[in-house]
């Protein structure tokens, strides 16, 4: 009786965890083993799947050379949009770990607000500055320099740049809090021993910072992944990604198929994320093996 | 040295221009006095404000948008505080696992969340409405716990145990003593569920339906197939302000740079 | 099992508390009179703060009873438990003004308004901060936050009072003074109370019965000056002061003392059981218990001074004895010419008698 009593004492935090962990498992794991469930299955004409378990819509999927394309053209558009992001975002984040802490919170929040803004409004400004009536096209046709408006969007190139200016400030915050964490003395003592301001960035800020660069790609490439509205309004039907795909094909109800579709992009986004947290062993900078 | 610093500005700059460039134009915009769009702006008009409230479809996604808001958010707050309190108190493998598991919808792709969440709605008959309520308190909640996560950590233990010696029971130490001081994390979190639920795409996209369609997804709707987008730079401006006003909020409670930096 | 006596407020009996593989308490059985004022001292890790903690509810013993005013309470929490505390870090409720801070005990006992009123005002008096009641807590000084947790610990009319280092994070000055203040208080009110503390200076200072604490277990109970004049171990004699200690020889038995060969020199210590005739034997003896003379002076113990420290009231003399051994002796500088030993010098070192004393191992 007493044993009960101080077990139930002991674990009653438990009691708290419990709702959340039913929503979520009732409302996350639950369906999301359900839509992999299904993915195992055949197409049925009548219901939402069929009976027999296979694996025949990965194998489809695996064997058409047209999936093939579009999953390089998404890697290289996470790749580009990640890399640029990197590129631009790290002298941002530099600068503003210079600032005074005030300037510094005014400019975080800055950068915080644009990403509250829904991505569907944050395309339509891409469009009205690059569509045909869009501020681009309107200011060089009425300066002279171009008789009939320049086709700027819907490419690859219009989508990684919408999607660089929207996913910039998750990098560039992701940047700044390692670079913060990185010790002013490590840098001073380098400076001592006879290390110039670009020797000290190179060998001892840049790997220090190892762990917001991994963090950083790696958010900003699994969104990539996930921007179904950026990459429709600013690519139309040139340009689709994998992610248009897994929303033509859910918009078929063929479920199986699409089910094994969506699962093939969350395989890619495990994939990339395994590796990229293996190969920048961010552990190792926190002194962590 | 000094022509380092230099470029660290003008990136800087630029990065800026480039990030709010296309809000600031969606903005501008909305104030066209004219059916098309003029640059420079040839003066200010309200008007594409009041075609945005004339519009029913319009009016109504921007109400639904709010109902679902203000109920996802809300249903975030708890369940996040729930989260945030055990997860404050607790050590261990499984701690760590369900840490894991509760602030995952941040990074995992949410329009797979979207899928998933619309083939199990179906297949159970849950009604949209709801249904969309659920996904956004799902996709809210960690940011929730992240919040209220940070105001615990300030938050010292020591004071319930006070709370308890002077004879105070641990629900009643929850209400008078721990819930005061993790108002600003509570408040903040549930503010900015409200924002991410109002602004929500992933989900929305398979979640909504015939009639029942948020801000965003109307606006989507309207520049796949209609015209008219001064309309839309309207509705758009109003989801910006509303940010704004929240953002600006939330720094006033809890300073938004803690809310970053917390690892 | 009987219950324990009823004047103990606190008993400990048998308690064992591990956290994992780790053993914090071991089998400690402790009661504590009422009214008393108990200091619980030892270095971090030993102890001292889980015992608190196991009194006060907020551990549960792994093994062992824990008993408030007779009453078994293993199984009652915190909450319920009649006792209040202060912490180290003051732990007064921010949101709350300095009335509300003192009155939240009274409100969770259901205490009528204006009793209530009374009694704050009346912590509040015997607390030196009378005219305070408005504040919130940032806006008062360390040593002023600390008396608001007092005054709200003992406004409530607590069995007894835990202390958990309270006074840790205040600066010396101000600590010697609350160290007063605490202790005119605790005898004003006659409440049990007990103190942890890792410093000797402070619990011999403020209390009626000092535990010494070490690897869980109380190496000795008793008060200041037993535990100061007759440590029971080696742990118990350096802990409290300093001791120079020695391996002897029992050479023989008269009216109950045993005479011990140190050396060329005989002493005599108290007899107790266990001390045989030609057996070996531990004693030690404090520094300022030590006279030191002339070399030829016959009686004393040879040695050689190695460093002298000049300290203002005292003089310390670091010594080398006739086996390589070191020795600390302690002189009150009583008058301007006294004890002008230089090092190098030899001396003879004369210990007072009836002060040496025997050690256990431990």
């Amino acid at each position: 009786m007493e044993w009960l009593l101080r077990f139930i004492r002991t674990r009653w935090a438990w009691a708290l965890v419990l709702p959340p962990l039913l929503f979520f498992l009732a409302f996350f794991v639950g369906p999301l083993l359900y839509l992999f469930f299904v993915s195992l299955h055949d197409v049925s004409q009548a219901e939402m799947y069929g009976t027999r378990l296979t694996m025949e819509n990965y194998v489809r999927i695996a064997g058409d050379p047209f999936y093939h394309f579009i999953i390089r053209r998404t890697l290289t558009a996470g790749l580009a949009v990640s890399g640029l992001s990197l590129l631009i975002g790290y002298p941002v984040a530099l600068s503003m770990v210079r600032m005074s802490p005030s300037r510094r919170s005014l400019l975080l929040m800055v950068l915080l607000f644009p990403l509250m803004v829904s991505n569907v409004i944050r395309a339509y400004g891409w469009i009205a500055i690059l569509g045909r009536r869009g501020v681009v096209n309107k200011v060089l046709g009425d300066v002279g320099l171009i008789q009939a408006p320049l086709p700027l969007m819907y490419s690859l190139e219009t989508v990684v740049v919408g999607l660089l200016t929207i996913l910039l400030p998750y990098m560039i915050i992701c940047l700044l809090n390692a670079l913060l964490t990185v010790d002013r003395n490590l840098e001073e003592a380098a400076q001592a021993l006879g290390a110039g301001p670009a020797r000290t960035f190179l060998h001892v800020t840049l790997p220090l910072s190892t762990p917001g660069i991994a963090s950083g790609l790696l958010l900003v490439f699994l969104l990539t992944l996930s921007a179904y509205v950026t990459v429709q309004l600013l690519g139309g039907a040139q340009s689709k990604m994998l992610v248009s795909l897994v929303y033509d094909s859910v918009m078929t109800f063929v479920w199986p198929r699409a089910a094994a579709l969506a699962f093939v992009l969350l395989a890619i986004s495990l994939a990339i994320t395994t590796l990229m947290l293996k190969g920048i062993r961010p552990q190792r900078v926190q002194g962590k093996g | 040295m000094r022509k380092v610093s230099w470029t660290l500005r003008i990136v800087t700059l630029l990065s800026l221009v480039i990030i709010l460039g296309p809000i600031a134009i969606v903005v501008l915009v909305s104030f066209s006095p004219s059916d098309f769009f003029a640059f420079p702006p040839r003066g200010l008009s309200l008007r594409w404000f009041h075609e945005f409230f004339r519009i029913p479809s319009m009016r109504a996604a921007y109400l639904l948008s709010l109902e679902v808001a203000l109920t996802a958010s809300v249903l975030a707050a708890v369940l996040g505080t729930l989260a945030a309190l055990f997860l404050a108190r607790r050590r261990g493998a499984v701690v760590g696992l369900l840490n894991a598991l509760f602030l995952s919808p941040l990074v995992f792709p949410t329009i797979i969340i979207g899928v998933a969440l619309l083939l199990f709605f179906r297949r159970v008959g849950m009604p949209i409405l709801p249904g969309l309520i659920l996904a956004h308190a799902l996709i809210g909640t960690p940011y929730c716990i992240r919040l209220v996560l940070t105001s615990l950590q300030a938050f010292d233990v020591s004071l319930e145990e006070a709370g308890q010696s002077l004879g105070a029971s641990p629900v009643r130490t929850f209400f008078l003593i721990t819930l005061p001081s993790i108002r600003p994390g509570l408040l903040s979190g549930w503010l900015f569920a409200f924002i991410v639920s109002f602004g929500e795409l992933n989900t929305a996209l398979f979640l909504t339906g015939p009639g029942v369609t948020t801000l965003p997804i109307e606006i989507f709707a309207y520049l796949q197939f209609q015209g008219s987008q001064l309309v839309i730079a309207a509705a758009s401006t109003l989801q910006i302000c509303l940010v704004i006003i929240l953002v600006v909020t939330i720094e006033r409670l809890v300073g938004l740079s803690s809310m970053v930096q917390s690892r | 099992m009987s219950a324990p006596v009823p004047e103990a407020d606190v008993v400990l009996r048998r308690v064992t508390k591990a956290f994992g593989s780790v053993v914090a308490v071991n089998d400690l059985t402790l009661e504590i009179p009422r009214g008393i004022f108990l200091s619980l001292l030892g270095p971090s890790g030993c102890g001292k703060t889980t015992t608190l903690r196991l009194i006060a509810g907020f551990e549960q013993p792994s093994e062992g009873d824990v008993f408030i005013r007779g009453q078994r309470v293993n199984l009652v929490p915190a909450y319920r438990r009649d006792f209040s505390m202060v912490f180290q870090n003051f732990a007064l409720f921010p949101h709350m003004t300095v009335t509300n801070n003192v009155a939240f005990g009274l409100r969770m006992r259901r205490i009528p308004r204006a009793e209530r009123e009374a009694r704050v005002r009346e912590a509040l008096a015997l607390v030196h901060l009378a005219g305070f009641e408005d504040r919130y807590p940032k806006q008062l000084s360390g040593g002023q936050q600390q008396r608001v947790a007092l005054a709200r610990a003992i406004v409530v009319r607590p069995t007894v009072l835990l202390l958990d280092e309270p006074l840790g994070s205040l600066d010396k000055k101000l600590r010697e003074e609350m160290q007063v203040e605490l202790r005119q208080l605790q005898r004003a009110i006659g409440i049990t109370a007990v103190f942890v503390t890792h410093d000797q200076e402070e619990a011999l200072t403020l209390s009626d019965r000092v535990a010494v604490m070490n690897g869980g277990r109380i190496e000795q109970m008793g008060t200041p000056r037993e535990l100061y004049e007759r440590p029971a171990t080696d742990f118990v004699a350096n802990f409290l002061g300093v001791s120079n200690i020695f391996e002897g020889r029992i050479i023989g038995r008269q009216d109950g003392e045993a005479r011990v060969a140190i050396g060329p020199i005989q002493v005599s210590v108290a007899w107790e059981p266990g001390l045989d005739a030609g057996g070996p034997v531990r004693v030690a003896v404090r520094p300022e218990k030590i006279r030191l003379g002339a070399p030829d002076e016959p009686g004393g113990l040879p040695a050689r001074l190695r460093h002298v420290v000049y300290l203002g009231a005292t003089t310390h003399f670091y010594l080398e004895g006739p086996d390589g051994g070191s020795l600390v002796v302690h002189v009150q500088n009583v008058s301007p010419d006294t004890a002008l030993w230089t090092p190098g010098d030899k001396v003879s070192c004369h210990m007072e008698p009836r002060s040496v004393f025997v050690l256990r191992k431990g």
